[in-house]
Parts: structure tokens; sequence; C-alpha cells
């Protein structure tokens, strides 16, 4: 072989590299949307879903999906797809995630246990951004279908705030007579919410469970209540300084309350945030805390300027909570 | 006829050189292909499109693990056309003792790597991602131990 062919080879080779490294580029971050709106209407429903999770993972800059996912919300006949749909929506348009809520709480009261349960599902998978739909949900905690209560209670866990509101009404469903319902409850104390209180009481009664893994359950929750809070509020600020599972962390806050007073400053931080879902769980962190928060007001009174009308309901929500009235003027759209 | 050799070899080289670099990419789709349709009970048409579908979904990648494997046999492909690309004319005997030291290592390095995607599918699990990361140095560890290995087999059959 010549030294000009094998060159030539060589830069084929070169060519190549570049060619898969664009191919690379065009099918990730933001440039795959059209992509996955264009997956949004495939025949397949586990196409679909895997759209609509890239959708999720991409976050913000996938707004132009948001008309195409709240059809999927709504309508899609697949109910793991409309699931899918709701939960990739709260990462990417607060106000549409609140549509979606808005939609579904009727549907909570229907006739057909079916759409009962499909409606709780979806609310869960809304996550804290379905806060305004706690009330109804507890209200569907009571249910007389059993898996309706355990839908609604796996709701309320996915949701966790207001915390006062769900803790109560996760106590409840610890006494429920359905074991599904307790599994529920006792795992979200288990694996999620801070036992504290009455709720040590009744978990303790539930060693005695007939069912074993309610007994075992209840044990890694009492054994969870033990830990200490402030440390618990250390681990947190520390996963809310560095970039994964930010959504986790600043739900878990909110959970903690007055407890997680250390992590205001983090928290303040985060009011800043590109992403709107981190500011409004910082700003209901920041509620949840309290008085506590005091020095997040200065922060916070500049959120109630927030571009994203959710973000800054919930912003004057957290002003009040801490004492301290947002001021006049400030730019308050309504939200659904 | 050192013409006609000289072209043999030059097409020669050139099929190993295009041919490790496509299938050390296509070899880790191909299996999962093969593992869609046996294990998962998929037609050939619907393991296609899964495998399709995870291409550049976050968590499964399946490009990056194509890409990632083909990275060693890539750096071999290059070494492989210089090597037997400027073998001396009017030296065979060369050519073909580069030729067994180049089919060793790439024996050595498809049997690896083949063995390594077949495993992590077949036993997965939480940390099973971490041998498509290590699998490519793994890799271009093993080059030289198989290319000293497929000289020497080389030389013991032709003694």
């Amino acid at each position: 072989m010549t030294q000009r062919h094998i060159w030539l080879n060589v830069g084929g080779l070169i060519g190549l590299v570049v060619l898969l490294a664009l191919v690379y580029w065009r099918n990730t971050g933001s440039r795959a949307v059209p992509g996955l709106i264009e997956s949004l209407n495939d025949a397949d429903a586990s196409v679909r879903i895997m759209a609509t999770e890239g959708l999720a993972r991409i976050g913000s800059p996938a707004k132009a999906s948001v008309a195409g996912l709240l059809n999927h919300a709504l309508h899609d006949a697949n109910h793991s797809a409309r699931t899918n749909a709701a939960a990739a929506l709260k990462t990417i348009d607060l106000l549409a995630a609140r549509q979606v809520m808005d939609a579904y709480l009727p549907a909570l009261q229907d006739q057909d246990v079916q759409v009962r349960r499909a409606a709780c599902e979806v609310l869960g998978s809304l996550g804290p951004v379905a806060k305004p739909a706690v009330p109804a949900l507890v209200k569907v905690a009571q249910d007389p279908d059993d898996l309706v209560r355990d839908r609604a209670v796996r709701a309320l866990g996915h949701i966790g705030i207001p915390g006062p509101e769900v803790t109560s009404a996760l106590t409840r469903a610890l006494h429920d007579r359905a074991f599904t319902v307790r599994h529920a409850a006792v795992a979200e104390y288990a694996f999620s919410t801070m036992a504290s209180g009455e709720t040590v009481a009744v978990l303790t009664a539930l060693l005695k469970d007939e069912q074993k893994t309610i007994a075992s359950l209840a044990q890694i929750a009492l054994d969870k209540a033990r830990q200490d809070l402030k440390s618990e509020a250390a681990t947190l600020a520390y996963m809310l300084s560095g970039n994964g599972a930010k959504d986790y962390a600043l739900l878990q806050v909110a959970k903690l309350g007055p407890n997680a007073a250390g992590v205001v400053p983090v928290l303040i931080q985060t009011l800043k945030d590109d992403v709107p879902l981190h500011r409004y769980l910082a700003a209901e962190a920041l509620g949840a805390i309290g008085p506590g928060a005091k020095e997040a007001v200065p922060a916070l009174t500049a959120g109630v300027n927030d571009p994203d009308p959710v973000v800054r309901r919930s912003v004057i929500e957290a002003l009040a909570a801490i004492g301290s009235a947002p001021a006049t003027g400030a730019n308050i759209l309504p939200v659904q | 006829m050192h013409t006609t050799d000289n072209h043999s070899r030059a097409i020669l080289t050139l099929a190993f050189y295009w041919g490790s670099i496509l299938l050390g990419m296509i070899l880790p789709w191909l299996l999962l292909l093969a593992f869609e349709i046996s294990a998962h009970q998929r037609t050939l048409a619907q393991a296609f499109a899964y495998v399709r579908l995870h291409f550049f979904t976050p968590g499964y990648n399946f490009f990056l693990i194509g890409i990632l494997n083909a990275v060693p046999f890539m750096i071999f492909s290059v070494f492989l056309l210089f090597h037997l690309g400027r073998t001396p004319v009017q030296e065979p005997a060369f050519f073909s003792r580069r030729m067994a030291g180049v089919l060793g290592a790439l024996l050595l390095m498809f049997g690896v790597s083949f063995w390594t995607h077949v495993t992590t599918l077949v036993h997965p699990d939480a940390q099973g991602a971490l041998a498509y990361l290590f699998l490519p140095l793994v890799l271009t560890v093993l080059m030289p131990l198989g290319y000293a290995g497929g000289r020497l087999v080389g030389k013991l059959w032709t003694r």
C-alpha cells in the first residue's frame, strides 16, 4: 500500500468519528426534542412512554412539547402513558402540570372506581406540584374501595407537602383495615417521611401487625425516626449543593419543616435555580421552615417577580408562613 | 507477481481495517438484538424497534455502548493499517508473521468483548454499566498480549 492510501483510510476513520459525534449530538439534549415530540404520536404506547421520559429528562428546554404532553396526560388511551406525560410536565412547565391537576380533581369523585384509582395515580405522578390536590386526596383516602385508598395514600406520599396535612392522613392510613393501604403508609414512613409524636406510637403498635412485612417496615420507620434531624438536614444540604437528586432533597427538606432551619442558606441559593421546579420546592421548603427562615425574606421578596406564576404563588405563601407580607404591587397572576 | 500479491495484501489489510472497526461498533447492538429475540421472545422487527428506541435514551444509551466498544478496535485498526500496509513487498513471510499477530490480537479482543457483553446482558446488575466503561481499557491492555500470542502461534505453526 502506498503512503497516500494509508493516510486516506486514516482520514476516512476520522470522518467516521466526526459523523458519529454529529449523530450523537443531533439526538441528545434539547436537539432531540423534535424527534421525541414526533414519537409522542407513535402507535406503540411504550414508544410514547419512552418519549415522555426523554422529554422529562431534558426539562425546561423541552417547552415545545408542553401541548403534546398535556394532550397525552389528559387523553392518551394508555393509563401509563397518561401518568408518564403528567410526570414529565412537572419538570418542564409547572403551570401545565397544574392544569393536569385541575383536570383530574373532579375524577376523584367519579362513580367508577377505575377512574378514581387512575386519577389518584396521575395526581401522585405530579409530585409536590399537586400540593393543592392534598385536601381532596385526604378525603379520597377514606374511600370505600381499598385500591382507591391505596392509590390516594401513595399519591399523598409522593406529593409530601404540606407536611402536617399529609402526615395526619398517612398516620390515619396506618390503622387501615386493608393490608395494601397500611403497607403504602408504613413504607412512606420507612423510606421517606420522618415519623414523630403520635405516629411513633402507631408505628410501635404496628410492630405486632399480623403481616410480617408491615411489622418489619414499622421497625425501619422507627429506626429512621430515631435519627438526628440536624444531621439529616446537613446531609440534605450537602445533596443540594451537588447536581443530583435535587428534587428529592428539596422535598425532604420541606418535610423536615422547622427542623431544617440550617438548610436556609442553600435554599436561598436554590431560589435562583434555572429549573422552575427547584425554585418552587425551595420556596415550599422555606415556607415549611416558617419563622426560622427569616434570613430568606429578601430573596423571597425578589422571588415575588419570578417568571413562573406557580413559583410566585409559592413564594407569597412562604413569605406569609415566615410572617412577612409580600411587597405591594407584586406581579401576582392567578394560578389555576 | 509482486504487483498481484501487493494488491491482494492491500485488499486484505483494508478488509481487516474497516471490518474490525465496524464489527467492534455493531457487536454490542447485534448481541442486544439476539438477546431480545431469545430472552424476551421478540420478533426481529420488535427487537430492532426496541434497540432503536433505546439508542439515545439516558440510562440505556445503546449508541454510546457501541461507540465505547469500538474505540479500542479503532486504535488497533490504525496500528494494523500501518503495520500490514507498510510491509516490504519483497518479504512475503513478513506479512504472514504480522498477519498472525494481528489475527491473535483481534481474536482475543473480540472474544473478550463478546463474553463481556453477553455476561452483562444475561446477568444484569445495578453496577453492570461499569463493564461498558472498563471494557475499552481492558481491550487496549489486551492488544499487545494478543498480538504477541498470535506471533508466537504463527511462528510455531510455520516451524
